[in-house]
């Protein structure tokens, strides 16, 4: 290599190296800060400590827990919050980078929207309502609260609650949720808010059939055909399967 | 040109460096499809490696070491250093970002293929213009007129030349870029 050549590349390799440390967040800065942090773009200390990456302890002096969520980090009140009730004071433990990253670049690897609910404290993890709203479709404005019966907290769908597996809502039973599960609790069930099945017809139903115990429908009637019996007058198959937490009263017949 | 020089040596090139860049189109889009396109960003570490480990040759060629059959080495070093820049060509094309690590993707392209013609097409193509030159002395035309007749083969020759020369200092430029991302790397990013 001519020496003319090594000079040359030197003296390349050195403007690359000043221009590296006078404008970092072009040579080296993996995108765009946010908005929010754009002043802090040539300064990449102010968040990060050398060789440990983006740290925590430094958000914070800016971003005091208990206020986020509440205020700004220049102290004012939010205007208008993403989330109805603040929730960062109720985090396992302040691990900012554990969702939150600033650069462009690296956002694309960590989607809005993949938070992980399991770094809220467990009583908090359990109140979905507080963050989000319930969607504006029949069933789930009937709905309120008890999300996890149906959906898990990594994702929304798939849902897996099976109502099949307690009751066959086949074409006679194509009603509102609110008809069996009044105020839409939905532990409990009952089978007589509609006109088909008055107490007194049932009852009399069953006490000529010589049952006495009759409050759980489900324990034995799982779908409109009333042939289809389980439990102890069925045939034997699906006996004790799906029994909801509103069953309830005396289990044995007269036979 | 003759065929069988198309054939034997600029077709390989050709097809050696348009595998390159399908492969690295293919594997972008196939981590993107997959939803792997973290793996992507960690790519960069075994093409660094491959690079690196390819390198054995450079050094047995210049005798600083003498371990290791020099044809095998550099075997070694065409497929370590083209799989080696595949995985960092796919590195680079999942995320975009900073100048410095753009400038050492290019000085890496130009480096590969500054190899590549070195391997596959200076060594036939200097054959190529000995025996014009010899054809056209045995058919007796004058020094000057031979020099004329070779003339835009020689300058074609003389282009190549200059593009294999640059294979050392461009590597050094592409080791300086690259050794400065990786630092940076380390210096910000918090791999725990």
């Amino acid at each position: 290599m001519s020496r003319f050549l090594k000079i040359i590349l030197a003296a390349n390799l050195i403007v690359l190296a000043v221009l590296a440390f006078v404008y970092p967040h072009l040579m080296v800065g993996p995108g765009k800060l946010i908005p929010g942090h754009k002043q802090l773009e040539a300064d990449c200390f102010a968040c990060h400590a050398a060789f440990t990456g983006a740290d925590s302890p430094r958000c914070v002096t800016c971003h005091k827990p208990a206020e986020i969520g509440r205020l700004t980090s220049a102290g004012l009140p939010i205007a208008k919050p993403l989330t109805s009730t603040p929730f960062h004071q109720k985090l396992v433990s302040q691990d900012c980078v554990a969702c939150h990253s600033d650069h462009a670049g690296v956002k694309r690897f960590r989607p809005v929207g993949h938070f992980n609910h399991r770094l809220l404290e467990k009583a908090t993890r359990d109140e979905c309502q507080s963050c989000h709203k319930s969607p504006k479709d029949n069933l789930h404005q009937q709905i309120t609260g008890n999300c996890s019966q149906c959906h898990s907290q990594d994702k929304w769908v798939p849902a897996t609650f099976d109502h099949d597996k307690y009751f066959e809502l086949d074409r006679d039973h194509n009603d509102r949720c609110v008809t069996c599960h009044v105020r839409n609790d939905y532990s409990r069930y009952t089978c007589y808010g509609c006109h088909e099945h008055s107490s007194d017809k049932i009852r009399r139903k069953h006490i000529k059939e010589g049952i006495r115990d009759y409050d759980n429908c489900v324990e034995c009637h799982r779908n409109a055909d009333e042939h289809d019996i389980r439990g102890p007058y069925g045939d034997g198959k699906g006996k004790g399967e799906g029994q909801r937490e509103g069953g309830h009263g005396r289990r044995e017949h007269d036979d | 040109m003759t065929s069988s020089l198309w054939r034997q040596h600029v077709l390989p090139f050709t097809v050696l460096l348009g595998l390159l860049a399908v492969a690295t189109i293919a594997g972008d889009y196939l981590l993107h499809r997959l939803n792997l396109v973290w793996v992507g960003r960690y790519l960069g570490i075994p093409g660094t490696l491959l690079i690196i480990g390819s390198l054995v040759y450079s050094l047995r060629k210049r005798k600083y070491i003498t371990a290791g059959n020099p044809k095998t080495l550099l075997t070694l070093h065409e497929v370590g250093t083209w799989l080696g820049s595949l995985m960092v060509l796919i590195h680079a094309g999942i995320h975009f970002n900073a100048i410095l690590p753009w400038l050492a993707t290019v000085a890496m392209g130009v480096n590969v293929i500054s190899g590549m013609v070195g391997k596959l097409l200076l060594r036939r193509s200097r054959e190529h213009v000995l025996g014009q030159r010899e054809h056209y002395q045995l058919r007796g035309l004058a020094k000057v007129e031979v020099e004329r007749a070779v003339f835009w083969d020689a300058v074609t020759l003389d282009t190549m030349n200059q593009w294999r020369k640059v294979h050392i200092p461009i590597f050094i430029v592409f080791a300086v870029l690259s050794l400065g991302h990786i630092i940076s790397i380390f210096l910000f990013w918090g791999w725990i």
